[in-house]
């Protein structure tokens, strides 16, 4: 179900009074064109998943924080954060996840040429 | 009050792996952990973006590498999910058998593990990994390989199970049967390990399904969800399968989760074996997939013996556009800090020790 | 000259009032001690190795010597011939101190143990109570050791020290009143002579548990192990020395092991007493097979959380001592 930015966070949490209690995974694909965000709740009750997708622009890459409503989404909020250069927003800034990523780069974007040899910063 | 910062890892005889935690200490009593992890990070999920689909099974294998068929396994399984591969009637059985057999192993491991991570000489270690041997030698039948199987294909297996791996395997969990008795025995009526398992380190039901874990530690705490039972696939629907299901949330629910598991493990190969159909559980023998995928994106759940793994992928013909893992370890992790806030130090160890982390699957 | 004359003459000398010839009596003695001691630490050293692999399905050292047994002289020879380092925030004087004060003191404890009726550098009045004292100063300089080092895990493993010998202190001294009390004195000599019908561990057993348990405590030995934890502590107090002071607390650990076993057979077996074979043979072999008992409890068992075992020392053992010592009154007294 496509979404837009400014709903997600409403929406995020009408799903969870819904019963949609579980948050299975945030994760993100980069279509070079926009970059989608898909967000994996689940109603652990009734056996039903739902995937919520928002488009961004490149340019404009950022994400309101779901910690509020699911606590799961603290370490998959910083991956986006550090794999695909997506600001999370609503959140006290927290070191990434990985250790020694000095995060100019990501990874995970296709404009990572990942067989080049990476530069790192020491 | 003093607090005290100390670093435990990344390398240091508990920690699984190279995994580092910032533990904050007011005398022994816990004020915060900061897990901090990558140092096993090979970024998968890009190296499959960059290969042809049969290349990255060994990769996926790699992830969890005390459980890599099940690894492996849910690969394959959204592989053929994009491809629209139906799998064999009888590969869907022999699957669930040689995944059962390694979440047996695994939990075997699992049990060593957490025995010597609450301080006892490596006795419970020792056993644990001489039986796990056992198993690796069955598995060892089946697939060719000890640990890093590569035995899926799209549709079955690599190849049938042998003529007398039914004869063996039975031999072996009526074996393994008498085992876990020992354990429980060795283990439950120790009143020191009971007390170090017994309300330390709970987690509540309603914490468990914000924090998002999975698997054993969300089944310990009260919450009934399995993908073998809820979203059942291969042969579990037409199993009798009960997930084993405990209350309390704390150390010791979750080791007895584990232990229940492995009993179910146990009657599950056995009833697999009766009911199995006659057949054929090869799979395809295609180098290359180059017909283009039916479903542009598909997921998959497959309940690995650490919990759920949740696979995303979006096709390309070929190679995978984006492949994304949800490591059930990943997300157990996080909620350490949350577990452990307000514990003893020594405590820490144990609830990582329950937690059964594998930095491989941790980190991708 | 025969060696009977030697023993003689050599047992006379701890006896006697010179104090030149006590001196150099004394000096042989320990020097016979340390010998005794390094060989029964070797010994012992196999045989855990070779028992805890039985436990384990596995078969320990092998290859070295028949059996395995010249291992541990092949790890002794590996660990002194490293390098000895000392971290540089470590207090260097106290932190290659400490390990060799602790052997001293170890050794010092067995000199005054009686290996048979003659044999024991000194029959003081009070020898019981001088052990205790002395013993009552280990965790303390354990603390200080693990201070030295200047590690964090060290320091948890020093205050865990001290913490343990504020739950098993107490008890303990209480089972030695209690022994004491029917002994009727603090005298080794007595209270071996007073175990010539009935060995102590038969006439109270409640204070034989316990003394058990605090010397577990006392040598932290699993489940009370707390001290080097391996698991959480990495190896506590030891995890920042080098191979030669690591190599002398093993033999510190196995000289308490040994000591641990002496003080139970002299306190609850009847020390040298037995028949056929040399008092001091009986000893060692009393000693020997408690300390296999502390081996078999090592494999089994897990490790206590330290506030439990504070809990457990207050809330079970000191008022078990207490009826035992009671009992011991009413009944001996």
């Amino acid at each position: 179900m496509k979404i837009e930015r400014n709903f997600l966070k409403p929406k995020m949490a009408e799903m969870k009074k819904e019963g949609f209690d579980y948050l299975v995974k945030i994760t993100a694909v980069d279509y070079v064109t926009y970059v989608e965000a898909v967000y994996v709740i689940r109603n652990i009750d009734k056996d039903t998943e739902m995937l919520l997708e928002v488009d961004l622009d490149p340019s404009d890459l950022w994400l309101p924080t779901m910690l509020p409503i699911y606590k799961a989404s603290d370490w998959y909020e910083r991956e986006l954060q550090e794999m695909f250069g997506i600001e999370i927003k609503g959140r006290r800034a927290r070191r990434l996840l990985l250790e020694k990523w000095d995060g100019k780069e990501y990874p995970l974007r296709k404009s990572f040429k990942w067989n080049a040899p990476y530069a790192t910063s020491e | 009050m003093s607090v005290t910062r100390i670093n435990v890892g990344p390398v240091h005889p508990s920690t699984h792996g190279v995994f580092r935690m910032v533990v904050d200490v007011d005398g022994d009593t816990v004020l915060g952990v900061e897990p901090h992890i990558g140092f096993l990070h090979r970024g998968v999920e890009k190296l499959v973006e960059n290969r042809m689909y049969l290349q990255c099974p060994p990769y996926m294998e790699k992830l969890d590498y005390i459980a890599p068929m099940a690894m492996g396994d849910s690969y394959i399984s959204v592989v053929e999910k994009a491809l629209g591969v139906e799998v064999k009637p009888k590969a869907q059985y022999v699957r669930l058998i040689l995944l059962e057999l390694q979440r047996i192993a695994s939990h075997l491991l699992w049990l060593g593990t957490l025995c010597n991570d609450i301080g006892q000489m490596f006795t419970g270690f020792m056993w644990g990994f001489r039986d796990r041997d056992i198993i690796l030698r069955l598995l060892e039948d089946a697939t060719g390989q000890r640990m890093f199987y590569v035995n899926m294909r799209l549709g079955g297996l690599v190849r049938d199970l042998p003529a007398d791996f039914e004869e063996h395997a039975l031999k072996t969990l009526d074996y393994l049967e008498g085992r876990l008795a020992d354990y429980t025995d060795l283990l439950e009526k120790n009143p020191i390990f009971m007390e170090r398992m017994k309300g330390i380190g709970i987690l509540k039901a309603e914490d468990a399904k914000d924090l998002g874990v999975t698997g054993p530690v969300l089944r310990a705490s009260g919450v009934s969800y399995d993908v073998r039972k809820n979203n059942p696939y291969y042969a579990y629907a037409a199993l009798n399968f009960r997930p084993a299901i405990q209350g309390s949330g704390d150390n010791f629910a979750r080791y007895k989760v584990r232990m229940l598991e492995m009993a179910e493990s146990i009657r599950l190969v056995r009833e697999a074996f009766k009911r199995m159909p006659d057949g054929d559980a090869t799979g395809m023998q295609i180098r290359l997939i180059t017909p283009k995928a039916q479903n542009r994106i598909s997921t998959v759940s497959r309940e690995c013996p650490r919990g759920e793994q949740f696979l995303y992928l979006v096709a390309d013909p070929q190679k995978a556009y984006r492949f994304s893992i949800r490591s059930p370890t990943f997300i157990n992790l996080a909620a350490l800090s949350h577990i452990s806030k307000g514990q003893r130090f020594a405590d820490i160890i144990a609830i990582l020790g329950t937690l059964d982390l594998v930095m491989g699957d941790v980190d991708k | 000259m025969s060696i009977n004359s030697i023993y003689g003459l050599f047992v006379s000398g701890l006896s006697s009032s010179n104090p030149l010839t006590f001196l150099v009596s004394v000096v042989a003695y320990a020097i016979i001690i340390m010998v005794i001691m390094s060989v029964f630490a070797y010994l012992f050293g196999w045989v855990e190795r070779k028992l805890i692999a039985k436990a384990q399905y596995r078969h320990g050292p092998t290859y070295v010597g028949k059996f395995g047994i010249l291992q541990n002289l092949a790890d002794l020879i590996k660990l002194i011939a490293k390098e000895k380092m000392v971290p540089s925030n470590a207090n260097r004087i106290l932190f290659a101190l400490a390990p060799q004060i602790l052997v001293a003191m170890a050794t010092l404890l067995i000199l005054l143990l009686p290996f048979s009726p003659t044999l024991q550098a000194t029959n003081l009045g009070v020898g019981l109570l001088a052990i205790f004292v002395i013993l009552g100063f280990t965790p303390i300089l354990l603390f200080i050791a693990a201070f030295s080092s200047g590690n964090k895990f060290a320091d948890i493993s020093g205050q865990r020290s001290v913490l343990l010998l504020i739950s098993y202190e107490l008890p303990m001294m209480l089972v030695i009143a209690s022994v004491a009390l029917i002994a009727n004195g603090y005298n080794l000599q007595h209270i071996i002579a007073g175990q010539s019908k009935f060995a102590y561990a038969f006439i109270m057993p409640i204070g034989l548990f316990i003394f058990f348990v605090t010397m577990l405590a006392e040598l932290e030995r699993t489940p009370f192990d707390l001290r080097e934890a391996d698991s959480e502590l990495i190896a506590g107090w030891l995890t920042d020395m080098s191979a030669p002071y690591y190599a002398l607390s093993l033999l510190l650990d196995y000289t308490r092991m040994f000591l641990g076993g002496l003080l139970i057979a002299i306190l609850f077996f009847g020390g040298w007493s037995g028949p056929l074979l040399p008092p001091a043979a009986w000893l060692v072999i009393k000693a020997f097979l408690i300390a296999l008992f502390i081996i078999i409890i090592r494999v089994t068992l897990v490790r206590m959380r330290i506030d439990r075992v504070l809990r457990f020392g207050w809330a079970w053992l000191i008022p078990l001592a207490l009826i035992n010592l009671v009992l011991t009154y009413v009944l001996f007294g």
